[in-house]
């Protein structure tokens, strides 16, 4: 590592090259003890829910305020467009494939990546560097098993679970939108939106969306684990851990878009 | 001074039977060696003090004993077991037998001070039931004489008390071995000797062999019973306090300079 690099690490320094080779090796040997170690015994169930409340329930109103009005501004900004060529009546249509497809994963991973990455570096990183990991290993504790399977378990699971949520909002806010300027009842709406959605568009996104929450996870607790050089690296830590996680979640969704495209899903 | 010898004396050698036996340890990072074939014998009873100066490896040297370091060469043995060839669980069992004080505390910052007491007994609650861990949990602060602090958290606490419950962490298991990284730096004077004296009494309460880390020459003497001099990464002298007092080897002398 180059240790002066400035804090978007791998990302724009000089000796970029090697260092994001190297970063990328030491992820993946992180990743790979990961699948060691969750499925070895001794499975620390109690703070496994404690992060899985921490990260899913404590981010559901972010995530729930941030799916209403994206929504309901969808529904909005889309309907001149719909107009203009006669089908606003394909307005709810469009909006349940937009969010459900594309746009309530990606959104939804953003926000987690945002507030759960973050978070998540710089709890750890601070931890590393006051020597309270050790702290965890020396007192007969396996630290990786406490804080990083629990944490990469409990994101793995809660984001997709966000995702539906926020699916699910995003439509009733674009209900609310659509009837701005028509009256359209529920059931119709509702039926509108089932007709239009097929198992295709479920499935693949929901998918997806485990990948996000595994990728916030792993980043998060990677960076936090491997902070280095004091709370200025906490900072870094969580910092990075960000702009990482954020990177990867588009890397994947153009990775996933590729592989539901190959296997005919689209 | 009174007391000082009196302690001293009082932690007699029971048997002659080693705990921690380390033969030719090296470690470097990078082309920074820092450790260069060190040797050392802890007995069981016995309170070792490794005198070193700043950035001379002794919290290398202990963080190695426990395993949270791996040295490049060389063999570490606590309590008959090669720690080297430890691995998971087992390392993690024998980790319970040697307490770690370490030289930031390292309390958990999210947890209150009961918490912090009870992680160390996490591994144990299927064979403690809850009114034990409480008990266990009260004894270890009133040994530290903390007992109303169990649910302050550790920002809440001042540097000494912080010490105070990061020793009672690491002797809440009841550890035959203590590895005490520096328990005297950054308190005052009178603090740290309340330290050192807390430390003789649990040690003493618990019958613990230990090796005592510092550069602070009222440590060894009030508590070493042996001093092992690491320089240069080796050990380059040892004896008992009063021993290296009059030793002429010039590296010896410059640490009772100051006295
Ligand atoms: N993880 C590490 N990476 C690189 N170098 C290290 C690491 N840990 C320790 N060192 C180096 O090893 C040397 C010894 O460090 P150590 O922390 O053991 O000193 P110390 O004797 O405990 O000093 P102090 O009394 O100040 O605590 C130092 O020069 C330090 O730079
Ligand atoms: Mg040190």
């Amino acid at each position: 590592m180059n240790r002066a690099a400035p804090y978007l690490g791998p990302m724009v320094s000089t000796t970029g090259y090697r260092d994001l080779i190297e970063e990328a090796g030491d992820m993946a040997r992180f990743t790979g003890r990961f699948f060691r170690e969750v499925l070895r015994p001794r499975y620390e169930w109690e703070e496994l829910l404690r992060q899985a409340f921490i990260n899913g329930y404590r981010s559901l109103p972010l995530v729930a305020v941030t799916a209403f009005i994206m929504g309901l501004v969808l529904t909005v900004q889309s309907r001149p467009t719909l107009e203009r060529f006669g089908a606003e009546s394909m307005l709810p249509a469009m909006v349940a494939i937009s969010v459900v497809r594309e746009i309530g994963p990606v959104i939804t991973a953003l926000i987690c990546a945002g507030k759960i990455g973050s978070s998540m570096g710089a709890e750890l990183g601070s931890m590393k560097v006051t020597e309270q990991i050790d702290a965890m290993e020396v007192s007969g504790t396996n630290p990786f098993k406490y804080l990083v399977v629990t944490r990469v378990v409990s994101t793995t699971l809660m984001v997709p679970v966000l995702v539906v949520l926020a699916d699910a909002i995003a439509i009733w806010a674009s209900y609310i939108g659509v009837n701005f300027k028509d009256t359209v009842s529920w059931p119709l709406f509702h039926q509108q939106v089932f007709d239009s959605l097929i198992f295709s568009d479920l499935l693949p996104a929901f998918f997806k969306s485990f990948f996000f929450g595994f990728a916030i996870g792993i980043v998060g607790c990677y960076k936090g684990f491997h902070t280095e050089r004091g709370t200025e690296g906490v900072g870094r830590a969580s910092h990075s851990a960000v702009v990482v996680a954020s990177l990867m979640i588009f890397m994947l969704d153009l990775v996933a878009v590729q592989i539901t495209d190959i296997l005919g899903l689209n | 001074m009174e007391h000082a010898t009196e302690s001293r004396t009082d932690i007699a050698v029971e048997q002659e039977e080693v705990v921690v036996r380390i033969r030719g340890l090296c470690k470097a990072f990078g082309s920074h060696e820092v450790l260069r074939g060190f040797d050392l014998d802890l007995l069981r009873g016995e309170n070792l003090m490794v005198l070193g100066k700043s950035g001379s490896g002794k919290s290398v040297l202990i963080k190695c004993i426990i395993g949270l370091l791996r040295p490049d060469a060389g063999h570490i043995d606590v309590l008959g077991q090669d720690m080297l060839a430890l691995r998971h669980d087992a390392l993690d069992r024998m980790r319970m037998r040697i307490g770690f004080l370490f030289q930031s505390n390292a309390l958990y910052d999210s947890m209150t001070v009961r918490q912090n007491l009870e992680f160390p007994m996490r591994r144990h609650w299927s064979v403690m039931d809850a009114n034990e861990r409480k008990a266990r949990i009260m004894k270890a602060l009133e040994d530290v004489g903390l007992a109303h602090t169990a649910d302050l958290m550790p920002s809440e606490l001042s540097g000494g008390m912080a010490k105070r419950v990061g020793l009672a962490r690491t002797l809440i298991m009841r550890p035959e071995i203590v590895l005490y990284d520096e328990p005297t730096t950054g308190l005052d004077p009178i603090t740290g000797r309340e330290i050192v004296e807390l430390i003789l009494q649990l040690q003493r309460q618990y019958n613990t062999s230990s090796i005592l880390i510092s550069h602070d020459l009222n440590v060894a003497k009030l508590a070493a019973n042996r001093v092992v001099v690491l320089h240069e990464g080796r050990a380059h002298a040892q004896g008992t306090y009063d021993e290296l007092l009059r030793a002429k080897d010039p590296v010896v002398r410059r640490f009772f300079m100051a006295l």
